[in-house]
Order: C-alpha cells, then structure tokens, then sequence
C-alpha cells in the first residue's frame, strides 16, 4: 500500500514572526555598530572631536539594544520553553549581541585616542599601519554581519577558522613600536599598542560571531568546542 | 532486582541479551542492559494497521519517552510491552517484542505472570472504590503474596511517595483522595506487585502541575529499582524526565485515507532535544508543524 506522510501545517506563528524579529534586531544592532566602527576608522585618520562624540552618543544606543534584546531573549525562553534549532537560536543570539556590544566598546577605545591623535600620526609607518588595521577589522565585522544575515554557514565557517593577514600586520606594528626612537617615542608607543590592540581584537571578536553562528546552523558538539575554546 | 525471566511456570530462556546497535552518539559509556528488544513490530486492528515496523531497545533503569502526535502508535506499542492489547479482540501483533530475551508472545508465556512483572498506570488515576489498603493489597494477594500484607502496603505507599500523607487513614477510600495522590495510589498499587518495569500512559495528563513534579520527582527516585517507559504528550515532560526518548509520527495510507503510526528515531533525550538527527523529531520538538 502507497503511504505519504502526514501533512502538517506550520504552526507558533506567533513565535516563528519573534525569531524572526530577533534575527533581524540583531541585524539592526550589528548595522549600527558598523556605522560606529566607520566613524572610529574616519576619526582614526583624521581625529575629528565631532565624529568622536557622534560614536560615543551611538554607542549608548548601541548598548540600550544589548539590554533590550537580551531582554526579550529571556521572556522568550521563559514563555516559550524553546528547543533543539529554537533553543540554539536564542542562546546564540544572546551570546552575539553581547560580542557586538564588546565590538562597540573597543571602537570606542580607539575613539578615546582622539586627544592623543598627534601621537598616532607621528610617525608614518606606525600611522599606516594603524589605518590598515582598521580597515582589515571593520572588513571581518563585515563579513560577520553578512554571514548573520544571510545565516550563512561557509562565511562562518571562514571567520572561524581561517588565518588572518590582520595578524601579520599586528606583528609588523608590535616591531615597529618597539623600533621607535626619540623622546615620545613610549607615548607614541603606548598610544599605538592601545590602538592597534582594540582594532585586533575587533577582528577576534567578529570570528567569534562566525564561530557562534556555525554552531547555531550546524549544533555540531565540536563545533561549539571550537566556539567557546 | 535480579530478573528472573521464567514467565511461564517452568524456565524457558538463557539470559543472554542482544544489543542492537542504534542512533550513533544516542548511548555513550557501558552498553545498558537490554529490557526489551523490540524488532520489526507492526500492530493491527483488523485490516486496520495501526504502527508498523518499529524497531527499539529499552534499557534497565532507565526512563523512556514515547513522544509524537495523537494516532502515531505510542500507546499502540507501550501495550505490546505487557499484552494489553490481548484485550481487544482484533488486535493483532506482528513482528517480535522480547522481553530479556524472552518472545513475550509466545504460546507458552502466561499474560498474567507478565503483567505482573511489566506494571502499567493509566492516564487517568483509576483506584478501586475499595480503601487505600485495598487497593494496594489487592495486587500481591491475588499473587499469593506471602509476606506480611501491612509491610508490603507500607513499603509501596512509601515507594510511590504517598505513605506520610495516607498513613493514619489507609482504611479511608481511595477514591476520596486528591488526583495526583490517587495516581500515586495507583503507582503504589503497580509497584506493590514488584514489578521490574513500569508503563506509564500519559500518567500526568490529568494533573495539575505541583501533582505532576511530584510524580516526576518520584520517576527520578524510583528509576534505580525500575524500567520505566513512558507515553507522554508533554515534551517538556519527556525532555525532564526521560534518559531516552523515541520519537513516532504518523504516515497517511494513500488509498484508505488511514492513519499508521511508525518510529521516527530513538536516541539519548539531550541529543532528540538538542539537536535530533531526522528533520521530523526536529519540527515536532520544536512546534513548527503538528
């Protein structure tokens, strides 16, 4: 006898529509850090106070949408007792929104340099750089937030596993500062490393997502091993 | 409880048990006894083919969960495992359910001596309109029980979590007490008969939730002493109380418009509910489709 399986109709409409929301919230809060991470890379090239002060206003905004959404991650988990993909989905996104927050904070400590911006550019070498870091770190965040929003496993998988050329010219700046010379040659040093460390570890972060979010498509056991390593 | 496995008044079968291997990553550590071994079961009504081709181990000390939407055979299959369905006249089983290596639907085999040792409680709490006593007395006289009733009254009642709340009125009617304390007399009274397994259909549904932790708690403490198989409509239920959990789901017969429940997976409950390996046990946990 011929069978067929049973059909069956979609059903938790209503918290299908909320997880979608919550993709997309998450989406809007990595737009937003991304138009912070800009204006940190435009007020690293030319220490402009304003730009400075618009990403310090934006990043309250930015942190407002880390309580929010964790917010809402609680009462869906309270309310709905999700599961399985459900499940990963919502610890995931909890886990991401607080990356992007952290992403938010480190462009913000290169911001905070503003004052100490005749420094960075003091020497050209350092200054270059600087400039090639932020542009490499605001790519890997892009490149995150792509794969968030098209849930895209091979970017994923790329962010967390791949070598980064981000790190070779960390190194090349760590050789540079130590080379320095000449009598602001430790401000110079100090200012650069903080610099050039928050800008690396933008780009940490923005693998994390991609670790966090292969997990989430995947919920291979080794897979969140890798994530949490 | 070392099981002693004659079901029939003389002995009928060695003791060694065949572990059929399952769902990869469902069982880690050393391979559990086998309770029930259950191949190629099919269970009709008539022409009527309620679940087919079910293929499952359930394992000693362990919970089991039987989850899926109504009409997918999970009750069908939980009273193949101590021949409820003998009860219905044209029911009829196929296949092979074996019981520590025993077929339990051999000619030999007395269905009373297994249901004694496969107890079963019911969805809705269903005492005797006999006293508390009675009802859990009921079960070890009618198996010329010897041992000094008011011990093993006392002994269930404390097993099934009840005997601090009814000791001073165990002559009092079963029927007066609360339902979650009426299913705990009936889980006394299944217990009473010492089992080696406990079925359980939907033993919650008809509970509140204080009355239904309380039977769960009890599933976790008495699980050292049995086999506990479960049928539950609650995935919550299931992904609590249960080690392993077998998903059914139900297939349409194109040409009679009939409904026959199949096994969909069977493995560990933190891998059905965190990440299942068929994409049906996934939607279903989940809620998408029903």
């Amino acid at each position: 006898m011929s069978t067929k399986p049973l059909p069956l109709e979609p059903m938790r409409h209503v918290f299908r529509e909320e997880l979608d929301q919550l993709r997309l919230q998450v989406e809007l809060m990595g737009l937003r850090v991304d138009e912070n991470l800009e204006r940190m890379r435009q007020n690293l090239r030319t220490g402009d106070e304003i730009v400075a002060d618009a990403a310090f206003t934006a990043d309250n905004e930015i942190d407002a949408m880390n309580v929010s959404l964790t917010e809402r991650c609680y009462l869906l988990l309270g309310r709905e007792s999700p599961v399985a993909s459900d499940l990963r989905f919502i610890v995931s996104v909890l886990r991401i929104v607080s990356e992007l927050e952290r992403v938010g904070d480190l462009a913000l400590r290169v911001v905070k340099l503003t004052p100490k911006h005749h420094l960075l550019v003091r020497s050209e070498v350092v200054f270059d750089i600087l400039v090639t870091l932020s542009d490499e770190a605001v790519e890997y965040f892009r490149v995150a937030l792509r794969a968030w929003s098209a849930q895209d496993l091979r970017l994923a998988t790329e962010l967390a596993t791949q070598n980064r050329n981000l790190d070779l010219y960390y190194e090349r700046l760590i050789s540079e500062l130590k080379a320095l010379e000449g009598p602001d040659a430790v401000r110079i040093a100090i200012a650069a490393f903080a610099a050039g460390r928050a800008l690396e570890r933008i780009a940490d972060h923005s693998a994390i997502i991609g670790a966090r979010l292969r997990y989430l498509i995947t919920g291979e056991p080794a897979h969140l091993a890798a994530e949490v390593r | 409880m070392a099981p002693d496995i004659n079901l029939t008044e003389p002995a009928i079968v060695d003791e060694s048990v065949d572990v059929t291997p399952e769902t990869p990553g469902a069982a880690s550590g050393p391979v559990p006894e086998v309770v029930f071994e259950v191949s190629d079961l099919s269970v009709y009504y008539g022409d009527f083919r309620a679940v087919r081709d079910v293929n499952i181990a359930v394992h000693k000390h362990e919970i089991t969960a039987f989850i899926g939407p109504s009409g997918c055979g999970k009750t069908t299959v939980l009273r193949c495992f101590n021949r409820m369905n003998d009860l219905i006249d044209i029911a009829r089983v196929e296949g092979n359910v074996s019981y520590h290596g025993v077929d339990l639907y051999d000619r030999e085999v007395n269905p009373v001596e297994v249901r004694r040792r496969i107890g079963m409680v019911f969805q809705k709490p269903n005492p005797f309109p006999k006293s508390i006593y009675d009802n859990v007395a009921y079960g070890p006289k009618i198996a010329g029980v010897k041992a000094n009733m008011d011990d093993v009254v006392e002994k269930a009642l404390r097993g099934a979590g009840l005997w601090d709340e009814v000791k001073s009125r165990l002559k009092a009617s079963g029927m007066g007490l609360s339902g979650g304390q009426q299913q705990r007399l009936c889980i006394a009274r299944a217990i009473a008969t010492e089992p080696e397994v406990l079925l359980m259909d939907e033993p919650c549904s008809s509970l509140d939730p204080i009355a239904t932790a309380r039977i769960e708690d009890l599933m976790q403490e008495i699980k050292d002493k049995y086999t506990i198989v479960i049928v539950t409509h609650n995935m919550q239920q299931a992904a609590r109380v249960s080690d392993r959990t077998a998903f059914f789901t139900t297939e349409v017969n194109a040409e009679s418009d009939t409904r026959t429940g199949l096994l969909v997976e069977v493995g560990s409950t933190d891998t059905m509910f965190s990440n299942p390996g068929d994409e049906r046990t996934e939607n279903y946990v989940t809620g998408r489709f029903g």
